[in-house]
């Protein structure tokens, strides 16, 4: 935990199982603390920014520096959070990067158009998830590193 | 004439009458002197008979009587006088007087037939010159007279040229008069084909339904001039008669009216046309009202009957206010006007159905349309939806295989490793395969806009960024002259990747593939040729190649879309795609675009 007082926390919104255990493993692969918090839906996204039960302890949900949406979502969309957040003035200034198995243009557009500071690819294999560990790792998480 | 001929013609004294002459004279001048007169000298002189030679003019006889008598005046006087003569009168002087009076009788006398001889000459000379005036009098007269031939000859040609030239001015009158007979027919043609025109275009829409049979009996009024004032279009509907257009002078009125016992009602059963002369001589008929007017307005009239749909169904009327006799003429038109009537009134009727079919038609289509694109966007949404869910589940089979792999690999059995190997292999081919269903899906539905793309660039990024396409994995030959095309950049490159993929795919285990890449212009359109020295493909398969999901080849890895999508993506982009191949000889790939502007 002193990892995540020094460093701004991560938070993974995500619904699939595998893909956060291929980034846990994929961070833990490149030095990463890899117990960042994850939500599975667009609903406990909001409630987590909002500081809503259960997130209402910040000790226990510090709001994080950087977030990792993927946009499809139960309940609601990546697409939904991003443009929740970006109409909130603390949620303003936060890094948000879409985090997508979509490469169509009119997903990366309207991302862009929501306000999203970053958009990544998801791998086609799970393997593949140290190439955005260490992508995140030089780009946010570590920028004294650079 | 020269002179001597004129010489010739000129009178001469004959020899044998100037010899008689001479001794004649002589004789009797020497019976005179010699014998009568012997002895006394005689007065009379020798010189009278000389003058004889006036009458007889020949110097010859003249010079020869001369002669004769000075010889004759000799002998007398030397030889017969002497003795008895007195002496003063001595014989040569008595000689010599008779000499010169004899010299001088015929000097004189010879002068004068000598002038008389040159007179002779300018006589003749004279008459000469006269004849030949008379010669050149006679040639011009008879040059008058060929003249007066040929005047007489040019006269009468004049004459018959003279009547040709009227016959001609006969003929002319004659066209003259056809060609206003025929511009008088033309004129009355080109009045019914204007009434036509005008009939016609009161079909295509513009005009309110019902314009056209107004237009057709206006159009048999103009025809008919005064021999009507007023034509109705009627329809037969149940048992009454339905006005459908009208026109005149004085209009029928346009209430319905009983069909029993009209004159409609009579043609449209007998299907020919009828006239009635007098309509007061046919009190059973039923006459229309006029529709400003209260007692009876009409006296005479003409119907033709009206084939809708090919049976008889109304009539075309035309009514006089005056009572007459109708001409074949008239007939003619009624019917003429009928027919077209009839026409317009089908065609009219038809087009009403047409545009009702079509508004039908359209609702169907828009809803269709409606229904489908509702559809189209369902199944859009279901093939992302489904290869978005696919993707994650094959992300975490591709993924735990690869971990399996890293971490746990010493405690597998060479099977173990070998299904481990498949399962990878599966799951990028799985991976694959959804993102050329993608491609080809965006390549059917997407607009794709069109930009002038130099290919030249394209294909240079591609080998630069993919070292499959590099040597020493495989040599990539871009010819000279591969002109810029108009194409959409995502469709070409996806087309480029394919077809290069393809042509260092395909090549017999040990050999390095070379593909060499050039371009043939047309007027605006470019093929450009892929050339490989890869397996080749038979003639059988090649109708099969750009179909979806065909595979040639178990040997070599594919999902049987790249093909599809290419000539897809072609065809889009309004060009095709091709292959010339022969199995061991390579292939050659063309795709035909069209060339930027």
């Amino acid at each position: 935990m002193t990892m995540t007082r020094q460093r701004p926390p991560l938070l993974y919104v995500e619904d699939e199982p595998d893909d956060v255990f291929f980034l846990r493993a994929a961070f833990r692969r490149v030095g990463l603390p890899p117990d960042f918090p994850v939500v599975e839906d667009g609903e406990k996204a909001i409630a987590y920014f909002a500081g809503e039960p259960p997130y209402e302890d910040r000790e226990r949900h510090p709001l994080p520096s950087l977030v990792l949406l993927d946009l499809n979502l139960p309940l609601r969309s990546g697409f939904e959070v991003l443009e929740w957040l970006r109409s909130r003035p603390e949620g303003r200034t936060l890094d948000v990067i879409i985090f997508s198995s979509s490469g169509r243009p009119e997903d990366r557009s309207r991302a862009a158009e929501l306000g999203a500071s970053g958009y990544l690819l998801k791998p086609a294999s799970g393997l593949d998830f140290a190439a955005i560990a260490s992508e995140l790792k030089q780009a946010w998480l570590n920028p004294d590193g650079r | 004439m020269p002179i001597q001929s004129i010489a010739r013609h000129q009178w001469r004294p004959h020899i044998a009458i100037s010899v008689t002459l001479l001794v004649v004279l002589t004789a009797a001048m020497g019976w005179l002197r010699l014998i009568h007169y012997r002895d006394q000298p005689l007065s009379l002189t020798y010189g009278l008979p000389l003058l004889l030679c006036l009458w007889y003019p020949s110097r010859p006889l003249l010079w020869s009587l001369v002669a004769s008598f000075v010889s004759m005046a000799a002998y007398k006087a030397f030889v017969l006088l002497p003795g008895d003569m007195p002496a003063e009168f001595s014989p040569a002087l008595h000689w010599s007087f008779q000499v010169v009076n004899l010299l001088s009788v015929a000097v004189v006398v010879h002068l004068v037939l000598r002038s008389l001889e040159s007179l002779q000459v300018k006589n003749a000379q004279l008459e000469h010159s006269n004849q030949e005036l008379i010669a050149r009098e006679e040639e011009i007269s008879r040059q008058n007279e060929e003249l007066q031939a040929q005047t007489e000859e040019l006269a009468q040609q004049n004459e018959e040229i003279q009547q040709q030239s009227e016959e001609v001015q006969q003929q002319a009158e004659e066209l003259q008069a056809q060609t206003a007979e025929l511009e008088l027919a033309n004129r009355a043609l080109e009045r019914r084909q204007a009434l036509l025109e005008n009939l016609l275009q009161s079909l295509h829409g513009i005009d309110e339904a019902g314009d056209a049979p107004r237009r057709a009996c206006e159009s048999v009024l103009t025809l008919l001039g005064d021999a009507a004032v007023s034509a109705a279009i009627v329809v037969r509907s149940g048992g009454e008669l339905v006005v459908r257009g009208s026109a005149g002078r004085i209009p029928v009125s346009e209430e319905r009216r009983p069909l029993a016992g009209s004159l409609a009602a009579i043609v449209i059963e007998h299907r020919r046309t009828a006239a009635i002369a007098d309509l007061r001589l046919r009190p059973d008929l039923l006459v229309p009202a006029a529709a400003e007017a209260d007692g009876p307005a009409f006296r005479a009239s003409l119907a033709a009957p009206l084939r809708l749909d090919g049976q008889p169904a109304g009539a075309l009327e035309v009514y006089s206010d005056r009572p007459h006799e109708w001409t074949r003429e008239q007939f003619r038109i009624v019917e003429w006007a009928a027919a077209q009537a009839s026409l317009i009134l089908e065609a009219r009727r038809l087009h009403d159905r047409l545009l009702a079919t079509n508004a039908s038609l359209e609702t169907q289509v828009r809803q269709r349309t409606l229904e489908l694109q509702e559809l189209v966007n369902e199944l859009e949404h279901f093939s992302y939806t489904i290869t978005h869910d696919l993707r994650a589940p094959l992300r975490a089979m591709h993924g735990y295989a690869g971990m399996l792999e890293e971490e746990c690999l010493a405690s597998l059995n060479e099977a173990g490793r070998n299904y481990l190997t498949r399962i990878s292999t599966a799951a990028r081919r799985m991976d694959q395969l959804i993102t050329d269903a993608l491609s080809y899906s965006k390549a059917v539905r997407h607009e794709l806009k069109m930009t002038p793309i130099d290919p030249v660039r394209l294909l240079r990024g591609m080998i630069d960024s993919y070292p499959v396409f590099q040597p020493p994995n495989s040599r990539i030959e871009l010819m000279e002259g591969i002109p810029s095309v108009l194409a959409n950049e995502a469709g070409l490159t996806q087309c480029f990747s394919n077809l290069l993929s393809n042509a260092v795919k395909f090549v017999p285990s040990g050999v390095t593939p070379h593909v060499r890449i050039r371009a043939e212009r047309s007027s605006n359109a470019v093929r450009l040729w892929f050339e490989d020295n890869g397996i080749g493909i038979a003639p059988a398969m090649q109708p099969r190649l750009f179909k979806m999901f065909q595979r040639l080849s178990k040997h070599y890895d594919g999902t049987g879309i790249g093909l599809a999508l290419v000539r897809k993506v072609a065809e889009r982009m309004g060009g095709r795609v091709g292959v010339e191949s022969e199995p061991g000889k390579g292939s050659r790939f063309w795709i035909d675009l069209n060339a930027a502007p």
